[in-house]
């Protein structure tokens, strides 16, 4: 069988000899490998398009291996494999260490913020409105870091429904 | 069964409206059951209009708009209230629209548990028991052997537990998250579309009726966390009661946040929460567009199922004739039953 991937590499030197390395060992066969580093994702990582051919538990044993390798996939068959996900958070943001808070919610693995926007209202309380981008599957432990952060440090929390 | 005596306990906007619905729809529930509904007695909270050959509804209502109280109805006023009321008269079911107490449940749980020692059926729109004593109530109505119902309670008009029992009776039912509070859904779909501040749209809200003077059972949560109680225990079969629902309600949101979440396409609800592993009432982002895109004093709900997906339903949350319409709907369904 085939499977069409979609993968994000950083941009630096060496990523993709690292992707390609692991599938022949696997057993499977490299059909396809579309790589144009001058286009870049909003956080500035660079999407590689693979078609791989080989049984299918080798083909699953190669998605695994870039998953241990902490290469994300986008996109399996033309499904988008990320997750967006968007909270408000509502308190003394600034205040309460906002470095603290996105480095704990960036630490997580595969999850990302991309979008923060913050509404300062002098010594008030404010509002933020994030986005993160994240492999699927995050989704509860996301929200489950956020929780704990609004706890500690006494923010709302608006998450999607 | 040809003949239904009922007693309206409560006479505030609910019990006016089923007084109201009784006497638009007798006919039609004689056509649907053969049965003829009689109000026998009606009570408010000081004074009761009794009688065994029963009363006029539309009268019932001008008494009390007009006099205030119901001892004032012509011939058959009377001082009994409260449970006494259920001595006075033979009766076959119980039309309990007392006001919702989430601190004792009372009168309501009394009422009801004496209705249900007498060997009557209860039909309620009250909140209170059902989020504190659910099980209780329940069992106690199994062991009397008599029928006990209470679409009112949640979402108004909307049919949610009915609906979800009969008409997706094949399914099981994974979750349930919706919007269960008019109020808080008037003024936040009010901020979201004029920009004003919560304090600003509260005060109108309160000043046009739709918002009560006191708002905090609204406004914080706590009506939309007694329905997440009732839908838990009775469509999900969770024993859970009030203090088991987190709850945050809407008077923390200010403009700014339902500005920037506009910015991405997103509005905030208050939306309840009904999962095995979440019972929660709090302010969440829906897309626009989305089922829960539904503004002014509506109430929604999507119903997660097993075979089904999900299935949504909407409808006015509150209102004198919106909310009569369930109890007459579950006073319909009994009197089927009984026959």
């Amino acid at each position: 069988m085939r499977i069409d991937l979609v993968l994000e590499l950083l941009d630096i030197p060496g990523q993709l000899v690292k992707v390609l390395e692991p599938i022949s060992g696997l057993g499977a066969n490299l059909v396809t490998v579309i790589h144009k580093r001058d286009y870049k994702n909003d956080d500035g990582k660079v999407p590689v398009q693979l078609t791989l051919e080989g049984e299918r538990e080798d083909l699953l044993n190669v998605i695994t291996r870039f998953d241990d390798l902490g290469f994300s996939i986008i996109e399996m068959d033309g499904v988008v494999k990320k997750e967006k996900i968007t909270t408000i958070l509502f308190g003394h943001i600034v205040d309460q260490d906002l470095r603290d808070t996105m480095d704990r919610i960036n630490d997580l693995k595969g999850v990302q913020i991309v979008a923060f926007d913050i509404k300062l209202n002098g010594e008030e309380k404010s509002t933020a409105l994030i986005n993160i981008e994240a492999d699927v599957g995050k989704k509860q432990i996301i929200f489950d870091r956020i929780a704990e952060i609004a706890e500690e440090k006494e923010l709302l929390v608006i998450n999607e429904v | 069964m040809d003949e239904c005596k009922v007693i309206i306990m409560g006479f505030g906007s609910v019990g006016q409206g089923v007084a109201n619905a009784l006497s638009m729809k007798k006919d039609l529930i004689k056509d649907k059951t053969g049965v003829n509904v009689k109000v026998v007695a009606a009570a408010d909270s000081s004074s009761s209009a009794i009688s065994q050959d029963g009363l006029d509804e539309e009268l019932l209502v001008k008494t009390k708009k007009e006099e205030g109280k119901l001892s004032a109805y012509p011939e058959y006023g009377s001082d009994k209230n409260g449970a006494d009321v259920l001595d006075a008269v033979e009766y076959d079911c119980l039309i309990e629209a007392t006001p919702t107490n989430i601190v004792d449940a009372e009168p309501a749980l009394s009422l009801t548990l004496k209705a249900f020692k007498q060997g009557k059926d209860v039909v309620t729109s009250n909140k209170g028991h059902l989020a504190l004593k659910f099980k209780e109530v329940v069992d106690a109505a199994h062991e009397a052997g008599v029928e006990f119902k209470y679409e009112a309670s949640v979402g108004g008009s909307m049919p949610i537990i009915n609906f979800t029992r009969d008409t997706l009776s094949s399914c099981e039912i994974k979750s349930i998250k919706g919007i269960l509070n008019g109020t808080t859904n008037y003024i936040l779909s009010r901020m979201t579309a004029e920009g004003s501040d919560y304090e600003v749209i509260l005060k109108e809200s309160q000043e046009l009726g739709i918002a009560e003077t006191d708002p905090t059972q609204d406004v914080e949560g706590i009506d939309a966390a007694c329905k997440t109680v009732i839908l838990a225990n009775s469509l999900l079969g969770i024993d859970a009661t009030y203090s088991d629902v987190k709850v945050e309600g809407i008077s923390n949101i200010n403009s700014q946040a339902i500005e920037l979440a506009k910015k991405d396409d997103y509005l905030i609800k208050l939306i309840a929460e009904i999962s095995p592993d979440n019972l929660q009432v709090s302010p969440r982002l829906v897309k626009r567009g989305s089922s829960y895109d539904v503004s002014g004093t509506l109430n929604m709900a999507t119903i997660k199922t097993d075979l089904a997906d999900e299935v949504s339903v909407i409808g006015l949350g509150a209102g004198s004739l919106e909310t009569a319409s369930a109890m007459l709907t579950d006073l319909i369904s009994i009197l089927k039953y009984k026959n």
